[in-house]
């Protein structure tokens, strides 16, 4: 065999493989996308079987768009995905400038720090939404208890026991009903992820110029301006490379989903798509493909900055 | 050095006093879950912040009868080592040829192969079930291997090519010259130079594997369940059962998180696809 061909060899199992998965589940999605196809339907039973005469162009399109769950899947994925870039890259940022620096015990506050993200998805939501956001018999309702009684005893203190005579009597939240479900995910997922930023923003930060840093130092910049003109164009890449992974990830954010509330107006696409495809195969597959778009937009973003570091 | 001088005095006592309770925090819910798993169901729930008590071993000897643990250990250990097994014995010759005798197209086919991740997993999921359904292999073994195989064969490849690429190609190069084979290059040559490289990106798919709750949920019933579908099967408002909530969520945390503290270098790599140094 010569030279040249081994490698191509070498290479076909994983490119055949991953052509594979990646052609037929999605071509059938696609497929599965423009026709009528039902699993139950007493009244019209060839719409069963996928077939191509049962053609239906861009209507199982139409009938997502005009879904009114689609609409708010869409939302409730935006906000969700987007409250949890906010908070990650800021605590990620922040974090990461903190211990960066040496002090006692570094070590070990990293190795605490990172934890949370190898903790499987299905454990972290089943821990948070019984254990800990709980109104009854998690620790939310300890804390809100405690926030009252400091409350109180401030009430009777002079001076300033006006000022706090006027706050209100806290009560616990319950993280189940349908409006703050979609809290109870942003903060489990942002307590996963922000070791995640941390991670990457410290790894970036060592590579930061310190000759650059002492020049700045014995012009007489402060902590505030090296931060703001040298440390964060630093990292300006980094978090870039950070907003995009996670969106990626947390745009099919499925099991924190469904533990927290089962979907109960939480909705998001992969949500959607999962009751879709319960009966309506073809909404299922609309919705699908509605996911993929809104997964590539960022995808070419991302693709596009790894590709220039990619051969150096 | 001159930095040092001019640390401030924010510095010396805040830093660490300040890095340490963030480290805690974020710690402090897996430190209550493990807490939580050696007090009776009783203690779990006592409405206080209960930390003296008198700990018991009872969840964690009772996991066998009160969650069938060890079946869905049993899988998730299988799954997770033969898919990790199978995405090196792919990758290791893919990332070779690609790191030592690249081609022109070398360069878009890991463009393309991370583009396959990027995939929303829920856009296949009724061809998915449809296709294990009609093949016979809904709930078994081989299915889910295959797929955390293929989950992760993208990111295994992207690592091993980064790893591969920073060998002199010479060393490869005089070992042809001694007439060893492709075969001979990769296992006595690439293999034991680049170990602990392909160890690095074997622990990190094996955690993936093992995190991974889509299609290990949706893809099996009882057979091939893993511990992901475990947790997730008892996501009810347990009430009562606090404390052997707790004890089966740590005996399925416990070994990943405490091998990802080994790894938190190689999963800059492995996230960012290198993007990040």
């Amino acid at each position: 065999m010569s030279d040249r061909k081994i490698p191509r060899l070498l290479q076909t199992p994983a490119v055949v493989l991953l052509l594979i998965w990646m052609l037929i589940p999605l071509g059938m999605t696609l497929y599965f996308s423009f026709i009528r196809y039902v699993l139950n339907n007493l009244r019209r039973p060839e719409w069963t079987t996928p077939s191509l005469s049962n053609w239906r162009g861009f209507g199982n399109y139409e009938f997502v768009l005009n879904s009114k769950d689609f609409l708010l899947a869409i939302q409730n994925s935006l906000f969700i995905v987007g409250s949890i870039l906010f908070l990650t890259v800021i605590l990620g940022v922040l974090i990461a400038v903190l211990i960066n620096k040496a002090f006692p015990g570094q070590g070990i506050v990293r190795v605490l720090l990172i934890s949370p993200f190898f903790v499987m998805p299905a454990v972290n939501a089943v821990l948070w939404i019984n254990m800990i956001l709980d109104p009854v018999l998690g620790l939310q309702g300890l804390a809100v208890d405690a926030i009252n009684s400091v409350i109180d005893g401030l009430q009777a203190a002079p001076l300033v026991g006006g000022f706090f005579s006027l706050w209100p009597d806290f009560q616990p939240i319950s993280f189940r009903a349908t409006q703050t479900s979609a809290l109870a995910v942003i903060i489990m997922v942002t307590w996963q992820w922000t070791p995640f930023a941390v991670l990457i923003f410290m790894t970036s930060l060592q590579s930061e110029d310190q000759q650059q840093k002492e020049a700045a130092i014995l012009d007489g910049a402060g902590a505030w301006s090296q931060f703001r003109f040298l440390t964060l164009p630093h990292l300006a890449r980094p978090i870039a490379i950070v907003v995009m992974i996670q969106a990626i990830f947390h745009l099919s954010l499925y099991a924190e989903i469904e533990i927290v509330s089962r979907g109960n107006g939480n909705k998001n696409l992969p949500y959607l798509i999962g009751e879709f495809a319960n009966n309506n195969i073809g909404a299922a597959s609309a919705t699908g493909i509605f996911a993929v778009i809104l997964a590539n937009i960022v995808a070419i973003f991302l693709l596009r900055m790894i590709g220039k570091t990619l051969m150096e | 050095m001159a930095i040092v001088a001019h640390t401030s005095r924010f510095g010396k006592i805040s830093r660490p006093i300040l890095a340490w309770a963030v480290g805690l925090l974020f710690f402090f819910p897996i430190f209550w879950m493990v807490l939580t798993s050696f007090k009776t169901d009783a203690d779990a729930v006592k409405p206080e912040f209960l930390i003296f008590f008198t700990p018991t071993l009872e969840n964690y000897l009772n996991m066998t009868e009160n969650y069938d643990y060890w079946r869905f250990a049993q899988n998730s250990v299988i799954t997770s080592v033969f898919a990790t097994l199978f995405t090196l014995a792919v990758g290791i010759p893919c990332a070779y040829a690609m790191a030592f005798n690249p081609s022109r197209g070398t360069k878009d086919i890991l463009m393309w192969m991370l583009s396959t991740k990027m995939l929303p997993a829920a856009a296949v999921l009724y061809p998915m079930t449809f296709l294990t359904k009609s093949l016979g292999l809904f709930d078994t073994h081989f299915m889910i291997i295959l797929v955390l195989s293929l989950i992760n064969l993208p990111i295994v490849v992207w690592m091993l090519f980064t790893y591969f690429k920073e060998i002199p190609k010479d060393i490869i190069e005089a070992g042809k010259m001694d007439g060893v084979n492709t075969w001979g290059e990769v296992t006595e040559i690439l293999i034991p130079l680049a170990w602990g490289g392909i160890a690095s990106t074997a622990l990190l798919c094996f955690i993936f594997c093992w995190n991974e709750a889509y299609w290990t949920v949706r893809l099996t019933t009882t057979e091939a369940a893993t511990l992901s579908k475990l947790i997730e099967g008892n996501r009810a408002p347990e009430g009562l059962f606090f404390g052997r909530l707790s004890a089966v969520s740590t005996a399925a945390v416990g070994p990943i998180v405490v091998l990802g503290w080994f790894c938190q270098k190689q999963l800059v790599q492995g996230l960012t696809f290198g993007a990040v140094k």
